[in-house]
């Protein structure tokens, strides 16, 4: 029954994602206006752009996983489905865990998968570029799931998009800090393991918390 | 004890944004409820019929 | 027997009528036992004290520094404090001083950051120097604009208080993790950090006004949540009984 509804929601997601294609390739849109606009703005210099570059892609795919937050639970709230997930005996929690599971794969995914591109055009060391993957990959599903939190616990109110970047933003200050210094690290010739492994650490942390907080937050909002 | 006036500049003004903090802190929650308590007795006299609009 | 009536005592308590008149009995007590505190911190640190032979008159920035950094956090602990009360036992004056906790916080973090900027203008030579503690205050104070802003975005105050509590627990588990993070950053990037204190100890004669100021501020801490929750209580609860008997009470 449960895993059904998961499948069930899962699908309906992607298939949205799909069919508003415009609106979903919006955070790889803005992605790549960042990283074109940047190099525009301090000049095209090798060698600052590749020292900035880690910093640079990082704080672009922090921004772009916030766009789409908005719209993660509300449409489902003003159609009276959210409260459909709190009936019929399913677990909200898995559910929750679905949506922002596939927030995840509509804004974090292209983000990685475009990512070599975006280094590149940086000039990013290219024994750099695995770790920036890893770090990615590690990441973005931290950024999905403090954003999904923020989305969650900002839902009852009018103004959520103001809201939202102020909330999100002292949450994620260790991901940024240990995945930029993860790809410096790597730039450097440097091992690059142990931001790894705390940057994995936070990622089991907010697997484990932020679903449970998240469906929480969301009862709440919807009571 | 000769101030050194070059510090004394620093000093002065973190003791001042204290006393502006500590003062915002005392005032501002006594401001509001002049402005709660004012609200509710505009209700209170609108409620018992005895509103005078003292303003106008 | 004891217990039961303690369990009551402390409901009756939780119940608005009461808790408000609570807030009105205690802040002038500890307003005044601020005034006496800082005023007897405020002799000490700018006349008694001699000043540093390394760092002149300076140091002196650092009795309203530290007793601000120490309290902007430990508000932090009290509010998470309450929130956790507050979201298990569902109480509503507790929810209440919780959310009162968080503009008195930001105020004192803001203090902080503003005295360890102006304590680093004359000893750095810079307005702002990227260094842990400053950082991490940094992050606090967004961290309690954040709860202010959630807090009043709902049209439902309960519903408001309630859902920022949970951020505030969120935050609570965030905070070491931040301040480690950060720290660990400062290492990265600059080698020898910046601090602020050196590793010398301080002269006993340096003690006095700093037990004094963090005294101070405590009382001011607890005397301006009780104030702004007592607003609160009344603001929310003006169609109540309660509060139209407290007005006939006081023509």
């Amino acid at each position: 029954m449960n895993l059904n509804a998961m499948r069930a929601l899962l699908l309906r997601d992607l298939r949205l994602a799909i069919r508003h294609g415009g609106e979903s390739l919006m955070p790889l849109i803005f992605l790549f206006a960042v990283i074109i606009l940047v190099p525009l703005g301090i000049g095209p210099g090798p060698n600052l752009l590749s020292s900035i570059a880690p910093g640079m892609i990082w704080v672009a795919a922090l921004l772009a996983s916030l766009l789409p937050l908005e719209q993660l639970f509300r449409p489902d709230l003003d159609d009276g489905t959210l409260e459909q997930w709190w009936v019929g005996g399913r677990f909200p929690v898995s559910l929750v865990g679905i949506r922002l599971f596939s927030h995840w794969l509509v804004t974090g995914v292209p983000v990685i998968a475009f990512a070599p591109l975006a280094a590149e055009m940086l000039y990013l060391p290219d024994g750099a570029l695995p770790v920036l993957l890893a770090s990615l990959l590690l990441g973005t599903p931290i950024l999905s799931l403090v954003g999904g939190l923020a989305a969650a616990l900002t839902l009852g109110t009018n103004r959520g998009s103001v809201l939202l970047s102020i909330l999100v933003f002292p949450i994620v200050v260790p991901v940024l800090i240990f995945a930029t210094g993860a790809v410096s690290a790597a730039a450097d010739d440097l091992p690059a393991r142990a931001h790894l492994g705390l940057l994995g650490a936070l990622l089991i942390l907010a697997v484990t918390l932020v679903p449970l907080t998240a469906t929480a937050a969301l009862r709440l909002n919807i009571e | 004890m000769i101030p050194q006036f070059n510090y004394a500049f620093y000093v002065w003004s973190s003791y001042g944004l204290f006393a502006a903090v500590m003062a915002w802190q005392f005032f501002q929650p006594l401001v509001q409820r002049r402005k709660i308590m004012a609200e509710l007795r505009e209700q209170e006299a609108l409620k018992s019929g005895g509103y005078h609009d003292t303003g106008a | 027997m004891t217990f039961h009536r303690l369990k009551v005592a402390f409901h009756r308590l939780g119940s608005p009528p009461t808790f408000f008149r609570l807030t009105r009995l205690l802040p002038p007590w500890l307003w005044a036992g601020f005034a006496v505190t800082a005023l007897i911190g405020l002799y000490f640190a700018l006349y008694v004290v001699p000043p540093d032979y390394q760092q002149g008159d300076s140091f002196r920035i650092l009795y309203i520094h530290v007793p601000a950094a120490w309290q902007a956090l430990f508000t932090y602990v009290v509010m998470a404090v309450l929130a956790a009360i507050a979201l298990i036992w569902r109480i509503r004056s507790v929810e209440i001083m919780a959310m009162a906790c968080a503009p008195v916080g930001a105020a004192l973090t803001a203090l902080c950051l503003a005295t360890g900027s102006l304590w680093g203008k004359p000893m750095w030579g810079t307005w702002w120097a990227w260094d842990a503690r400053l950082t991490s205050m940094l992050v606090l104070l967004f961290l309690y604009l954040g709860i202010m802003g959630l807090y009043a975005a709902f049209e439902d105050r309960r519903k408001g208080a309630r859902v920022a509590c949970i951020l505030v627990l969120v935050g609570l588990v965030n905070i070491p993790i931040i301040h480690f993070s950060v720290e660990w950053w400062t290492t990265l990037h600059q080698g020898a950090t910046i601090r602020f204190f050196g590793e010398s100890r301080m002269h006993s004669s340096m003690l006095p006004p700093l037990v004094f100021m963090t005294i101070a501020i405590k009382l001011m801490f607890g005397a301006a949540i009780l104030n702004r929750a007592g607003n609160d209580l009344l603001d929310q609860d003006r169609r109540k009984n309660w509060v139209g008997r407290y007005l006939g009470d006081k023509p």
